[in-house]
Parts: structure tokens; C-alpha cells; sequence
């Protein structure tokens, strides 16, 4: 029995306080940056979790996967800022686009195997990237999409709420944490662990490898394609530098960190990253230790993060949570055992 | 197409496949040997110029020494034999406030990848070597790794850029009514000689031939005693090194500023990949043909577009001959 | 005794493939192993070699200690391995083959001599001086990896399967080329499925069964060799 089946027996009461103390957080923590980072780390969250259904349940390394969500944002930016749609439909629209460029992407990326996936994906990426630069009268080019306008209900302007962006961005990393976990225990689930673990055994089982591999890809991009689209519209810009490699390196080691083939790992553990990384990228002492450039020092902090982990925690913070905890279920067991 | 842009086309070809083959043929060693890929690679590059600027520019180690230098001959000046000895250090530090040149720089570029490089082997790759889904996880780590270098270069130095002196000064040369600039003409001419070093250090030497051994037979390679546990970061460092010479040559041609190599590495990716993985003379022939369709699509369409061409031929490489062109081979 | 193998224990994980397993080899002498397939005894030779760890028992060379040892390391001693299925480096030439089987520095001065001595016995490889080890026939490769093995000067040579997979005529020409090694004073463990060929050379034989020895043969020399087949054959069927 892991932690997540004793945390089962309680879900409805969980579910419930979860529900109750997330939405009491506004209400309780009333400083705008951290408001502001809690929205930015749950976009995180998303991308993070849904990156994990490649990485952890397929072992796929997928390098385009920041391209879903920078495609979703530049998708609404674009339609919004060039063709006044509306942002709400722009949202649906980044899903959409994010989505046919993962079947496009996976398409090639299927065939290949190991090395030759990261090496594709990654030129993938960076296509994409040139091509967005390429065209700076649709794109803004180097300096980015500004101008992109925020999400409104009628007269209600998103930004001008605390509540807002937090309750839809939060909405939204349920639903696909929802969609994510329902989607790794199915039957689904359970064929790519097979063909991770055990691909000619499971192939010959009859596990389409081409097809999973595709509906692996395409199911990882429409998220955060999604949640691409709102980062757009709540920081009203579209910026190339989401293909970056400092972001790429921070969405990984959430990934990472948080425990591959957890899910659960990747959400919590994006939004504390995010809320360390951009606390250390403003902190005072940090500023005094390092000069001027203390934006610099969070990404090298992020770097050796990943490697420490991958080094001595592969199973990130989840992983080791469950290993304690069925550590200490064990040793209740033994001196249970002992009593009798 | 004239004349004059056929001799530019080739110049600068030339020049692009210099910069890749130098690049290319270090990512394509260490994965022949180690089977790792190694994305930290561009960041090498970045360290390379970076160092050789730092050597070379009066902005760098030659400033930072000035006062060492001042203070030597002040101190000199009051005490007895002692101080005697020690003025020339000080008068010759003083004397170097315009950097300590490329000659000395170079050297320094090479010794700080070679240094890096096995720094980098010990802590991103050895503890993963021989597990289980090594090659996913070293992609992750020397990404990281790369993020760590880059970022850190730039808390050091500044996000500013940096410019390598010219190693010759002068007009340019005039071929066929073209001008080409005479740093060009330096990379096209090293790189070929910088490569053959290569191609005799792996064809002659003990280390090289067993770094081919490694290769291509590890098993083997044990049965004849060498070490290869060695071996693997002895490939780290040669590549390391062959990335800094990129990164000298680059610096002197461009900017130098923390985020260069990224660049060239997506070209160097290409390029192995278009040669075949692990397959030198492939990778090399495949430097020099993609710098050329690099040239040609960049006169024939756009700069902007030269890339997209590059990575659309990747794309079709990989699906249709994962292989490479060249027959890659793989033992 | 040159050669000592004390109840040696090794696999892969957590199989054990040879148990407990113990054998010797005098100076000078020449001791085949056989035995069916996939009962430990390449794995048995993989362990000696450093290859694979030795979980437990020891094995002594030389009368010192090398159980564990770095591959290389035994190499630098002289024990060389040459295993099978004519593993070489496949794209380097025949030549370059051969000067990597003298990699260890005790053989340095006497390369070139020991590049005679593999030429005269296996001329053929002088003919295919530049050609790659995997444009080869599979009996040259088999005398190239042989080749290899001498060049590393072996006081103790251990040869893995030499025959398998040959053409009768290739095999004999092989099988004289070793029994001209062993006649000039090289020692030898020789494991190979061909009975005759090891009594064409060895004074003494192994049976290996389940990873460990089930028969030991007295002098050879001493014994009908058909009641030695017999025994083999009688065993296995």
C-alpha cells in the first residue's frame, strides 16, 4: 500500500478541504507577488505534469514539449492582437494548434528511437522558434508579441482581481491533473509503462507502439497548449524566450524533482519551484551576495538541482515521500509482527 | 547568380563548415565512444572564447592584475635584494595592461575546456555510465550543465559582449573581386589543420588508437588492457578542447556573450546527424556540406530563412535515414 | 602452479551461472575445457579475465592474488584472453588490430618480433595487412583475435571457442596453428565443444556442467581417448 492509497480512503474529505482552503487563498494571502506567482506557478504546474506523461510514463524525451506551450500562447496572442478574437476562444485555439503540432511532431518522432527522439524534437523546437522570429510583423520578432489583450467576462477586467486568474489558472490544473492521473491508471496508462519497460515483450503482446506513442504525445500537448494561451493573456505578452533553454531547464527539473511518473510530483512541486526560483531571482540578500546579477545564479541553482537529484533522488520528492512513508509502515509492521 | 556571390557563397561555406566540423566532430567522438550526447557542448564553446578573451583582452586577467603589478614595484622599490628580484614581475605585469595576446590566450582557451570538459565527465556523466536509460538521463544533466555555464559566465563577466582581438590585421583579400575578411580566411585555413592533428591523434597516438578501440569494440578494448575507464573522459577532454578552438575562431568572428554556442550546436546537431552519429569522416564531410547549403539558402531565400531550410532537411534526414546520409556507422 | 581457480562463484545479477568452481593449470601445461552450451564456461572465463565480478572463491596467477583485479591489469600480467566469437575492432585494420593486442607496455620492446611470430603463423594476415577486420573471412578473423591475443606476449593464453562456426578445412589449418602456439611453450586453457581438437592439444581436460566441474581427466596421453568421448557424449545424451 503506497501513500496515495491511504490517501485514497480519505479522498472525498481531501477533496473537499483541498477545495475549500484553495479557495480561501486569496481571501488569506493578500500580497500581489505572491498572488502573481501562484498563478504563474500553477501555469508551471501544468506544463511540468503534463511534460510528465512523455517523459515518465513514456520515457520519451520530448524537447518540444515548452513548443506546446509556446505555440498555445502565441496562438491566442496572435488571434487576439491581429484578428481581435476573442481571448476565450484564443484559449481553445492554443489547445487545438499546441495539439496538431504534437501529431505533426510525433509523427517522425514515433519511428525513432532513444537519442534520435531528443535530437528531432529538439530541432522541432527550434524551428519553430525561427520561424516565429522570422515573421516579426505577425510575431513582434526578438522583442515579442506585446499588446496581447487580457481575458474579460463582460466589463470584468482579469488582471484588475486578485481572484481571477487564480480560480481559472487553478480550475485548470485540475482539470488536467484530473485528466492526467485518470489518464495514467487506465488501460492506456498501464500499455505505455509496458512499452517504456518492456517494448518487444509488450509489442508482441500486441500494444500498438506507433499509435500509443502518438496519443502519448498528443495528449501531453492540448494542457499546456491551453495554459500557454493564458499565460499570454495574463502577462499580455507572447515571448520567445518560453524556447529558451533557462526555461526549459526549469520546467525540467520540476519534472524532475517532483518524481517522474508521479504526476502529483511535477504539480506540487512546480508551483514551489517556481515560488523559490522567482523569490531568489528578487530577494534582497541575494542581490548583496551576488551583485547585480542574481537572475543568473537561480537558473545555476536550478541546474544543480537537477543534477543532485538525478544523482541521488531519481525518484524526485514524490518518490522519496512514498519510500518513507512505506518505510515507516513497514517498521509499525515489524514490531506489530513482534507483539503478537 | 554572379560571380562574386558564388565566391562569397563558398567563402562563407567554407567558413560555416570550419565552425561546424570543429564542433560536429567532438559531439560525434564522444558519442562513438561514451554513446552519450553531450548538449553541454555549445556551452563549451562559449567557455572557450570567453577564456581566450580573458587572456587576451586588456579587460580581462591584464586589468585585473594591474594593481598586483603596481603594488610589486611600490614594495620593490623600499626592500633590499629581494625586491630587486621581484621589480621585472612587476614592471613586466605593469608593461601587459594590453592583455597578454592571443598567443598565450589560445593555450588558455584550450586548457580551461580540457579542464571543464573532465570536470564536466566526473560530475554529469560517470555516476550515470552503465545504468539503465543513461543516454535520457545524460541529455538532462548536461542540459543542466549548459544552464549552469551560461548562467555563470554571466554572473562573472556581465551580460555585455566581448570581442576577441584580430590575430591579423589588414584589408581583406581580394578573390576574384570578393572581399574576404582576413579572420575568415585564418578559420578556413586552421580548421583543416587543426582536424588532420585530430586524424593522427586517433590514427598514430596509443590514447587515440585506443579511443577508436573503445569505440568501437568496449569488450574487447578491456581484453587488451586498456583502461577504459579512462579513456571515456580522455574523449570528454579532446572534445572539450575541440569545441574551445570553435569558440576562439567564433569569438574572433562574432560577439562573444553567454548565450553564443547555443546557436551553433542546433547547427552541429545537424550536422551529426546528416553524417551519421559517431562516424567522423562522415561528420566532417557533413560540416563542410551544410555550412555550403547553409550559405546558398541563406543568398537564395534569407537569413532568417537559412535555418529553417537546415532544420526542415533535418527533420527529413532523421526519417528517412535515422542513420545518416553517410552510412553512418554503428557497431 | 601458474594458475589457480578456488571455488569461484560468478554471474550476472543475481544468477549464479558458475558455482562454486575450482580448477588448475600447471607451467607449460595445456588443460581443455568442454562441456554443452550455456553451462558457464564463457562466463567462467569472463571472471578470470576481470570481465565479470567474482562474487566468491579466488583466483590465484603467478602465485599472487588476482581475484578482481581491473581487466587491464590481468592483461598487464600476461594472462590474455582472447574471446569468443572472434571479437576484434571491426573498422580498424588488420595491422592496427595487432599493434592494440601489444596496448600493454611490458610488450613494447619486442613488438616488432611478435609481429613475426604471428605472421609465420598465420601468413595469411601478412597478405591482408590494411584490409578491416570485418571484410575478413571467419577464419581470419578467428586468427587475427588469436593474432591479437599473442601480441599481448601471454604467459597464460585462454582461447574461447576457437573452432566454432569454421569450415572443417579452416579448422584443421586452426587447429595446427594452435597446437604450434602450445608446442612453443605457451600455456593454455583452450574451451572449445570439439573434443578431438582438444586432445590434439591438451594434456588434460575439464568437463563443465551447471557451472562447475563434474569430471577431471588424468594425462590424456594416458587415457583411450574414445572412452573419453564416450563419456562425454554418454553424459550429455
Amino acid at each position: 500500500m503506497s501513500l496515495m492509497d491511504q490517501l485514497n480512503k480519505y479522498r472525498i474529505g481531501l477533496a473537499i478541504i483541498g477545495l475549500v482552503a484553495f479557495l480561501a487563498v486569496p481571501f488569506v494571502i493578500t500580497d500581489k507577488l505572491l498572488i502573481h506567482l501562484a498563478i504563474l506557478g500553477m501555469l508551471y504546474a501544468i506544463v511540468a505534469s503534463n511534460w510528465d506523461l512523455t517523459l515518465g510514463y513514456a520515457g520519451v524525451f520530448n524537447f518540444a514539449h515548452l513548443a506546446f506551450f509556446g505555440i498555445g500562447a502565441y496562438t491566442s496572442g496572435i488571434l487576439a492582437v491581429k484578428a481581435g478574437v476573442s481571448p476565450w476562444l484564443g484559449i481553445l485555439a492554443g489547445g487545438a494548434t499546441a495539439a496538431l503540432a504534437s501529431v505533426i511532431v510525433s509523427i517522425p518522432a514515433i519511428r525513432l528511437r532513444g537519442i534520435y527522439v531528443a535530437l528531432l524534437t529538439f530541432a522541432c523546437s527550434q524551428l519553430v522558434l525561427l520561424l516565429l522570429l522570422s515573421q516579426p510583423l505577425i510575431t513582434g520578432g526578438q522583442q515579442g508579441l506585446t499588446g496581447v489583450p487580457q481575458l474579460q467576462i463582460g466589463d470584468f477586467r482579469f488582471r484588475e482581481s486578485p481572484f481571477a486568474h487564480f480560480y481559472l489558472v487553478g480550475f485548470l490544473l485540475l482539470c488536467s491533473t484530473i485528466f492526467l492521473r485518470r489518464l495514467v491508471t487506465s488501460d492506456f496508462g498501464l500499455s505505455l509503462i509496458a512499452l517504456r519497460d518492456f517494448e518487444e515483450y509488450a509489442v508482441a503482446r500486441g500494444i500498438p507502439l506507433a499509435q500509443q506513442r502518438l496519443l502519448a504525445f498528443l495528449l501531453s500537448s492540448i494542457f499546456p497548449g491551453m495554459a500557454g494561451a493564458v499565460y499570454a493573456h495574463f502577462l499580455i505578452v507572447a515571448s520567445p524566450d518560453i524556447f529558451g533553454f533557462s526555461l526549459t531547464t526549469l520546467l525540467l527539473s520540476m519534472v524532475l524533482v517532483g518524481g517522474v511518473a508521479t504526476i502529483y510530483g511535477p504539480v506540487f512541486i512546480g508551483v514551489v519551484m517556481t515560488y523559490v526560483s522567482e523569490l531568489m531571482a528578487s530577494s534582497a540578500w541575494m542581490s548583496d551576495v551576488f551583485g547585480i546579477s542574481r537572475g543568473p545564479v537561480r537558473f545555476m541553482f536550478v541546474a544543480m538541482l537537477i543534477v543532485l537529484t538525478m544523482r541521488f533522488f531519481p525518484g524526485g520528492v514524490w518518490g522519496l515521500i512514498n519510500q518513507l512513508s512505506s518505510r515507516v509502515r513497514k517498521q509499525k509492521q515489524a514490531a506489530a509482527d513482534q507483539h503478537t | 547568380m554572379s560571380l562574386e556571390a558564388i565566391v562569397a557563397i563558398i567563402a562563407g561555406g567554407l567558413v560555416s563548415g570550419s565552425l561546424y566540423a570543429l564542433m560536429a566532430s567532438g559531439l560525434s567522438l564522444v558519442w562513438g565512444t561514451v554513446r552519450m550526447f553531450n548538449f553541454a557542448h555549445g556551452a563549451l564553446v562559449m567557455v572557450g572564447a570567453y577564456s581566450a578573451w580573458y587572456m587576451s583582452n586588456r579587460g580581462g586577467l591584464a586589468k585585473a592584475l594591474q594593481p598586483l603589478g603596481k603594488s610589486i614595484i611600490e614594495s620593490s622599490e623600499n626592500s633590499g635584494a629581494l625586491g630587486g628580484l621581484l621589480l621585472p614581475l612587476g614592471e613586466w605585469l605593469v608593461s601587459m595592461r594590453g592583455g597578454f595576446g592571443l598567443v598565450l590566450g589560445v593555450p588558455f582557451a584550450i586548457l580551461c575546456c580540457g579542464l571543464v570538459g573532465y570536470v564536466m565527465y566526473v560530475l554529469l556523466v560517470k555516476p550515470f555510465v552503465g545504468k539503465p536509460g543513461a543516454d535520457l538521463v545524460v541529455i538532462i544533466t548536461t542540459i543542466a550543465g549548459a544552464s549552469f555555464m551560461q548562467n555563470g559566465v554571466q554572473v562573472i563577466f556581465g551580460p555585455r559582449y566581448k570581442q576577441l582581438d584580430r590575430i591579423l590585421t589588414g584589408p581583406p583579400l581580394q578573390v576574384l573581386e570578393t572581399a574576404i575578411g582576413l579572420q575568415e580566411v585564418l578559420v578556413i585555413v586552421l580548421t583543416p589543420v587543426a582536424l588532420l592533428l585530430l586524424h593522427f591523434f586517433l590514427k598514430h597516438s596509443k590514447l587515440g588508437m585506443a579511443i577508436r578501440a573503445v569505440a568501437q569494440n568496449d569488450d574487447f578494448a578491456h581484453l587488451v588492457g586498456i583502461n577504459v575507464g579512462q579513456i571515456y573522459p580522455l574523449t570528454f577532454v579532446v572534445s572539450s578542447i575541440l569545441a574551445g578552438l570553435c569558440g576562439v575562431m567564433l569569438g574572433g568572428l562574432f560577439f562573444i556573450l553567454p548565450t553564443m554556442g547555443a546557436q551553433e550546436l542546433l547547427f552541429a546537431f545537424v550536422v551529426v546527424v546528416f553524417g551519421g552519429l559517431g562516424s567522423l569522416p562522415g561528420t566532417i564531410i557533413g560540416a563542410y556540406v551544410i555550412g555550403f547549403i547553409r550559405e546558398s539558402s541563406a543568398y537564395i531565400f534569407s537569413l532568417y530563412w537559412a535555418p529553417v531550410v537546415l532544420f526542415a532537411t533535418l527533420i527529413l534526414v532523421l526519417i528517412f535515414r535515422p542513420r545518416g546520409l553517410m552510412g553512418g556507422e554503428e557497431s | 602452479m601458474l594458475f589457480q581457480v578456488e571455488n569461484l562463484t560468478s554471474g550476472y545479477g543475481k544468477i549464479d551461472v558458475v558455482r562454486d568452481l575450482s580448477l588448475h593449470v600447471d607451467d607449460g601445461e595445456h588443460v581443455g575445457l568442454f562441456g554443452p552450451n550455456g553451462h558457464g564456461k564463457t562466463t567462467l572465463l569472463r571472471t578470470i579475465s576481470g570481465l565479470i565480478e567474482t562474487k566468491a572463491g579466488k583466483v590465484t596467477f603467478q602465485g599472487e592474488d588476482i581475484t578482481n583485479l581491473d581487466a587491464r591489469k590481468i592483461v598487464a600480467r600476461g594472462l590474455i584472453h582472447v574471446p569468443q566469437g572472434n571479437q576484434l575492432f571491426p573498422r580498424m585494420s588488420v595491422q592496427e588490430n595487432l599493434t592494440l593486442g601489444a596496448y600493454v607496455a611490458r610488450t613494447d620492446k619486442h613488438k616488432s618480433s611478435n609481429f613475426e611470430k604471428v605472421f609465420s603463423l598465420f601468413p595469411r594476415l601478412k597478405e591482408r595487412l590494411t584490409q578491416r577486420a570485418q571484410t575478413l573471412s571467419g577464419g581470419e578473423r578467428q586468427m587475427l583475435s588469436i593474432g591479437v591475443g599473442l601480441m599481448g606476449m601471454p604467459e597464460l593464453l585462454i582461447l574461447d571457442e576457437p573452432s566454432v562456426g569454421l569450415a572443417p578445412i579452416i579448422k584443421e589449418e586452426l587447429a595446427r596453428a594452435i597446437a604450434e602456439i602450445a608446442a612453443s611453450g605457451v600455456t593454455m586453457i583452450v574451451v572449445d565443444q570439439d573434443v578431438e581438437l582438444l586432445l590434439g592439444i591438451c594434456e588434460r581436460l575439464y568437463l563443465i556442467e551447471k557451472g562447475t566441474v563434474s569430471l577431471e581427466t588424468a594425462d590424456v596421453s594416458q587415457v583411450d581417448q574414445a572412452e573419453i568421448l564416450e563419456m562425454y557424449f554418454g553424459k550429455v545424451t
